[in-house]
């Protein structure tokens, strides 16, 4: 599962639709409601919104131009895109000081630190939390049966992302308890783990070194995942962490040839490790188990890889992982070697 | 490593096992006579290894007092030599007795390898030389200090290379030994908790030696309380390092290099500045770790005040 910004916002505004057509007859709802994906998509204005929903659609607009257009943008058009995302969420906030989404996201550029944004994030946590609860309460009131458990769910969201963002800032901070609280306050909240952050958590655990945590975990995914199993990324990542830490090397290396069985291309990804920018809105919605995952995911784990005092600069872990896959993959280390033999070309 | 100190006790012990009814004060006798020219006593093997060691740590230590006048690539290539030599002494140290494991270990560290090559070199040292350490302090027994520095180089490698679980119970096993831990465990041990933010282990510790502070201890309680985000506690211990600790705040923001402990940490006064780039360099990769932390100490002005003034003073580069 992942945060889909474009359907969270086509279900805020079916949601407000069936709500206004209401105590029509019922031959006219789904006249009417035939005609809504059309106007969804070609004429927005005409359906009937509120701020928030516009607030909100604003947002998805800005994570399309900062999320998933920006890394493949030359200089000049990153540039452009930054400060129409920025415009975006300025706007979206001006039409709803509620748009948590907004302000988490323009929090990253406002604050000049790390910690800053972590603290900015914690201190308005229960805030975001509160707010939230009033609006779900206040759906399900309005709504009712089915559509009410779907407005609730919708009306949470943006604390659930405000709490994964949390949870994932703590961990690139060092604040590894912090990171486990907030991901737990998210799971006991959202308990299908909506947004993923059982990865996150995997990640923290692994730098506490806490060995019953993580198989802990791993237990827990039949309840909060039990369409995914325990064999994405991030766990196996996290456990390939703990064997290496324990000097359990043949455990490392079963781990990262589980990967490489999974996940294709995988080789390429954790001989290069290479570090990209989080996503705002929230991690970035690609194909489980694709080659866009295990790349978010080494990134993600940069925090464990780049540990420790080695001299290449790659981490200790980062080093042996390296090391390891270029054995287990020779093809995936030619193709490193080359890619980074051609980029010391382009740079001189 | 007081070789020369070590290699006196073991000669006098020897002998005094081997006259056998030696009463104290002969021995003290015997102490001063061996103290005055070890090398004359130095018949057994592990002696004559110990002595060739004693030799080539003075020589090693002596041939450092002139690294200042170096510029950055004649240090680095004076360092490698004098490495190198250390390590043909410890060669000739373990053909005298090939059981010698002081002159295994400083071979070992004097490779200068990347922490996970010496992490196995260390415990395989470490499997090879098992045994059993008496109960009561281990350190009091001479043949058993080469065990300890073994396992306190086996916690501190454990640091660099980020497996801390590991690094705590194997400063453990030493203090467990060493009740008076004269090679400092606990200094690791606390930088360990710290990285696994586990305030109790890191209080157990402390309390376990009377609340004795050093700067390991200093700086251990910053990160850790920093990493908790108990910010203005996090400060005050800041505060702390740098009113106790001598050069606290400048070995923070100016980290210097420190050389390899061979085999174990040099002597330095308690919270002086010697102590405190010791501290700070073992604890780089827990810094390292978390990556605003330096920028949070030097945002306060009297942090930076005080390294400026200490460098100052005492004509360092600030």
């Amino acid at each position: 599962m992942a945060h889909d910004p474009r359907r969270e916002d086509y279900q805020r505004l079916s949601l407000r639709y069936a709500l206004e057509l209401d105590g029509d007859d019922p031959f006219a709802a789904s006249r009417a409601f035939a005609t809504f994906g059309r106007r969804f998509a070609q004429n927005r204005d005409s359906l009937p919104q509120s701020d928030a929903d516009r607030a909100f659609h604003l947002v998805t607009l800005a994570t399309e131009a900062i999320d998933y257009r920006l890394p493949f943008a030359t200089d000049a058009q990153a540039e452009e895109l930054i400060s129409r995302g920025r415009a975006l969420l300025d706007e979206a906030l001006s039409l709803d000081a509620s748009c948590w989404d907004a302000l988490r996201m323009r929090s990253s550029a406002q604050t000049s630190s790390i910690d800053e944004r972590y603290w900015f994030l914690a201190g308005r946590v229960d805030e975001v939390q509160a707010s939230c609860e009033e609006e779900r309460e206040r759906v399900i009131e309005a709504l009712g049966g089915e559509r009410g458990t779907l407005g609730a769910t919708i009306s949470m969201r943006p604390y659930w992302r405000w709490l994964a963002s949390m949870a994932e800032q703590a961990l690139i901070c060092g604040r590894n308890h912090d990171a486990v609280a907030a991901a737990e306050r998210l799971l006991a909240s959202d308990p299908r783990d909506l947004s993923d952050v059982r990865f996150t958590l995997a990640y923290a655990l692994a730098k506490l070194e806490d060995e019953e945590g993580l198989a802990d975990l791993r237990r827990r995914y039949a309840t909060i995942s039990p369409l995914r199993a325990a064999d994405d990324a991030w766990i196996t990542l996290a456990e390939v962490a703990l064997a290496h830490k324990r000097c359990d090397f043949s455990a490392a290396r079963e781990g990262l040839s589980h990967l490489l069985a999974t996940y294709p291309k995988c080789g390429f990804a954790l001989i290069r490790q290479s570090e990209l920018p989080d996503g705002e809105f929230a991690r970035l919605r690609v194909q489980p188990y694709g080659e866009d995952e295990i790349i978010i995911a080494v990134s993600e784990g940069i925090v464990l890889l780049q540990e420790g005092s080695d001299r290449s600069g790659r981490g200790v872990l980062g080093s042996w992982v390296a090391k390891a896959v270029s054995e287990l993959d020779p093809t995936a280390a030619d193709e490193a070697s080359r890619i980074s033999g051609g980029e010391g070309v382009t740079r001189q | 490593m007081r070789a020369w100190d070590e290699l006196v006790t073991r000669c006098a012990e020897r002998r005094r096992a081997e006259m056998g009814g030696l009463s104290d004060q002969a021995f003290e006798e015997l102490l001063i006579a061996v103290r005055e020219n070890p090398a004359a006593f130095a018949e057994a093997a592990p002696e004559r290894a110990l002595l060739v060691l004693a030799r080539a740590l003075d020589a090693y230590r002596e041939s450092r007092s002139h690294d200042d006048l170096l510029d950055d690539e004649a240090f680095e290539a004076e360092r490698a030599r004098r490495l190198e030599a250390l390590r043909a002494e410890c060669e000739r140290a373990l053909a005298e007795d090939e059981r010698c494991l002081d002159a295994r270990l400083v071979s070992l560290l004097a490779a200068d390898l990347e922490p996970d090559p010496l992490l196995e070199g260390l415990l395989s040292l470490d499997r090879e030389f098992a045994r059993e350490l008496p109960s009561g302090d281990a350190w009091e027994d001479v043949s058993c200090r080469p065990h300890l520095r073994l396992r306190a180089a086996v916690a501190r490698t454990c640091v660099e290379s980020s497996r801390f679980r590991m690094a705590q119970s194997a400063a453990l096993s030493v203090m467990d030994a060493s009740p008076s831990d004269p090679l400092g465990a606990r200094h690791t041990h606390m930088l360990a908790c710290a990285r696994l933010e586990d305030e109790p282990a890191f209080d157990a510790v402390l309390a376990r030696f009377s609340h004795r502070e050093s700067a390991w201890s200093h700086l251990a309680r910053v990160l850790l309380l920093y990493k908790l985000d108990r910010m203005p506690a996090a400060r005050r211990a800041l505060h702390g390092l740098d009113e106790l600790c001598v050069g606290g705040a400048y070995a923070l923001l100016r980290p210097t290099f420190v050389e390899i402990y061979l085999p174990d940490r040099p002597e330095a006064s308690v919270c002086g500045l010697a102590e405190c780039m010791m501290a700070v360099r073992e604890a780089e990769p827990i810094i390292a770790d978390v990556p605003d932390f330096i920028n949070w100490c030097q945002g306060f002005d009297w942090l930076a005040a005080s390294g400026a003034r200490f460098a100052e003073k005492n004509d360092l580069e600030w």
